[in-house]
């Protein structure tokens, strides 16, 4: 579990326009900041009243020592995140965490982390940490088109290696990442991969971690109301055995062999 | 210095402020929201005498100002609350309400037998909004089964007995007099109202359970109005529930005859939403000068 958690108000430093349709959110809030590690996430309110009444949830990308601060993307799909949009830098934002359970583990000297869309965003901690300690990152980062290619720059800068696919052709390889892992599947096998953001990615990885070919894992999302395991909401199907997980409380990052992917 | 100390059933809460059940569980994310030690009383999700795994997702969905939930309560059982849960919650000094359902008059009685038996609890909650498997209604919308297990339980704990009734019936005053006469002791009042969304985007129910219920402050004003019209009808004490995110609601649940007050929903919103609850309750009380939130209870029905 996280080491703190705290609900508290904290400050827009710059919202940016992120790739197309999502947005680049810089938030100063010093606890969260020290205390956030790979895997964790925020439940994020930005507006006054209770409609929406839901916090959203979004995965740290990044902290920031020197600014005291934790960067999020966000993508704009519904009405939270469109009032999100039209924030200015000074705006007061309600926050909880850093929630979910951290990753911790990194014994293994190669990892892939095969990531599309807004699940992107997820995995960034993730390679900064596994960089540090010496394990080889290897990215695959997926999108439609190019100029929606999620924490290209961020990425880049914590992996060994990236390559970029798109549906469009529009950057790096025209088609599915997925082509991308298979031929490094075939030379040099990572010993783990991560998915985040596309559902065949994590059905995909699933596989290939059933198989025994690599130790697989998702990241997983679910509709919750309050990211600490009280509402029950984000349920996920245990696999091979009844009942649920919970994405708040035991993941939002699994073992891919042990959840059923929807 | 007020007096926030209200009784519940012959049980004295230090204050009026405390969770719904299902919305609140110990754990270091809640104590950094809201200190349990701070809280009125405690309580647990409902618990069954089995293990329940829960509904099937999607189980949550977001409608204006309130949420729609079919959770199924999900439970682990009465031999793992007895022997984790309750001890637990007995030990962070508020009283504790200890949370009950079944599908039968039987589980009802075995249930209030086992947690009155382990002395871990000051109050009992009958969840009577799950369906009762004999007379296919839910206990809480059915003037004979709601009498019936009432009676059962009373003759099987010496536990007071708070009935949590549904508002999704007729006249909700009419079952809380049934309840009232049946035995118990307070009442808890509203549980969720029923309804549903649909996912437009995949043109099907947006729950996995078809239909769900709703919460929030969407709902406030229903749960008020039936807080109101059951103060009236009724001389045991309310535990007021539904909508309450801030102080303001609070204070009109307790205005309208709640001696005591729930938050639900508004746990997962705001952790901190309990304690910001009984500060702001305790500033209008100061503000109006009144010596005990007592004075309060039920004060907007007063003629002049």
């Amino acid at each position: 579990m996280a080491e703190t958690m705290l609900h508290t108000n904290c400050t827009l430093i710059s919202s940016a326009a992120g790739p197309e349709g999502y947005l680049d959110l810089l938030i100063r809030q010093p606890e969260i900041c020290r205390t956030s590690r790979p895997g964790q996430f925020v439940m994020l309110r930005g507006w006054p009243g209770s409609d929406p009444v839901l916090p959203r949830p979004f995965d740290i990308v990044d902290t920031y020592p020197d600014q005291e601060a934790f960067r999020l993307i966000v993508k704009i799909e519904g009405r939270g995140t469109e009032l999100l949009s039209r924030l200015n830098p000074g705006a007061e934002l309600q926050v909880t965490g850093p929630l979910g359970q951290p990753l911790e583990d990194f014994a293994c000297s190669s990892l892939a982390l095969l990531v599309r869309g807004a699940g992107a965003a997820a995995v960034v901690l993730l390679a900064r940490e596994a960089m540090r300690r010496g394990v080889e990152v290897i990215t695959y980062l997926s999108a439609r088109t190019a100029d929606r290619l999620v924490a290209l720059s961020y990425l880049k800068a914590v992996s060994a290696t990236l390559e970029v696919a798109t549906d469009d052709g529009s950057a790096g390889y025209h088609g599915s990442a997925l082509d991308l892992l298979d031929r490094r599947l075939a030379k040099k096998p990572p010993e783990r991969i991560y998915s985040c953001g596309a559902r065949r990615f994590a059905r995909r990885v699933q596989e290939l971690d059933r198989e025994g070919r690599v130790e697989g894992f998702v990241f997983l999302e679910g509709l919750m109301a309050c990211g600490m395991g009280n509402c029950h909401g984000c349920a996920v199907k245990k696999d091979g055995e009844p009942g649920y997980f919970l994405v708040c409380r035991d993941g939002p990052v699994f073992r891919a062999a042990q959840v059923v992917i929807s | 210095m007020i007096d926030l100390s209200v009784e519940i059933a012959g049980v004295r809460l230090a204050n009026p402020v405390l969770p719904a059940s299902g919305t609140w569980e110990f754990s270091e994310q809640s104590e950094a929201g809201t200190p349990a030690a701070s809280l009125g009383a405690v309580i647990n999700k409902t618990i069954f005498r089995d293990p329940r795994p829960g509904n099937p997702p999607p189980r949550l969905w977001e409608t204006p100002g309130g949420m729609l939930n079919a959770i199924g309560i999900p439970s682990e059982g009465i031999d793992k609350f007895l022997s984790h849960k309750l001890p637990q919650l007995s030990s962070l000094g508020p009283p504790v309400i200890a949370s009950i359902a079944g599908g039968d008059v039987e589980e009802f009685c075995e249930l209030a037998m086992r947690v009155s038996d382990s002395g871990g609890a000051d109050l009992l909650e009958l969840d009577l909004s799950c369906p009762n498997l004999g007379h296919g209604a839910l206990w809480a919308e059915d003037e004979a089964v709601l009498a019936e297990v009432l009676k059962a339980v009373r003759g099987n704990s010496d536990l007071p007995v708070i009935a949590k009734l549904s508002p999704n019936v007729t006249d909700i005053a009419r079952m809380a007099q049934v309840a009232e006469q049946a035995g118990a002791a307070a009442l808890a009042l509203v549980n969720t109202y029923k309804g549903m969304a649909i996912d437009v985007r995949t043109a099907r129910p947006a729950l996995g359970n078809v239909s769900g219920g709703l919460s929030g402050p969407a709902i406030r004003p229903l749960a008020v109005y039936a807080v109101w019209k059951v103060y009236e009808a009724v001389s045991i004490p309310l535990i007021g529930m539904g909508g309450i995110a801030g102080w303001q609601d609070a204070a009109e649940h307790l205005l309208a005859g709640a001696s005591a007050v729930a938050v639900g929903m508004y746990n997962f919103v705001n952790p901190g939403a309990m304690k910001e609850v009984l500060a702001g309750l305790t500033d209008y009380l100061t503000a109006g000068g009144f010596a005990s939130v007592r004075e309060i209870i039920g004060l907007a029905h007063r003629s002049s």
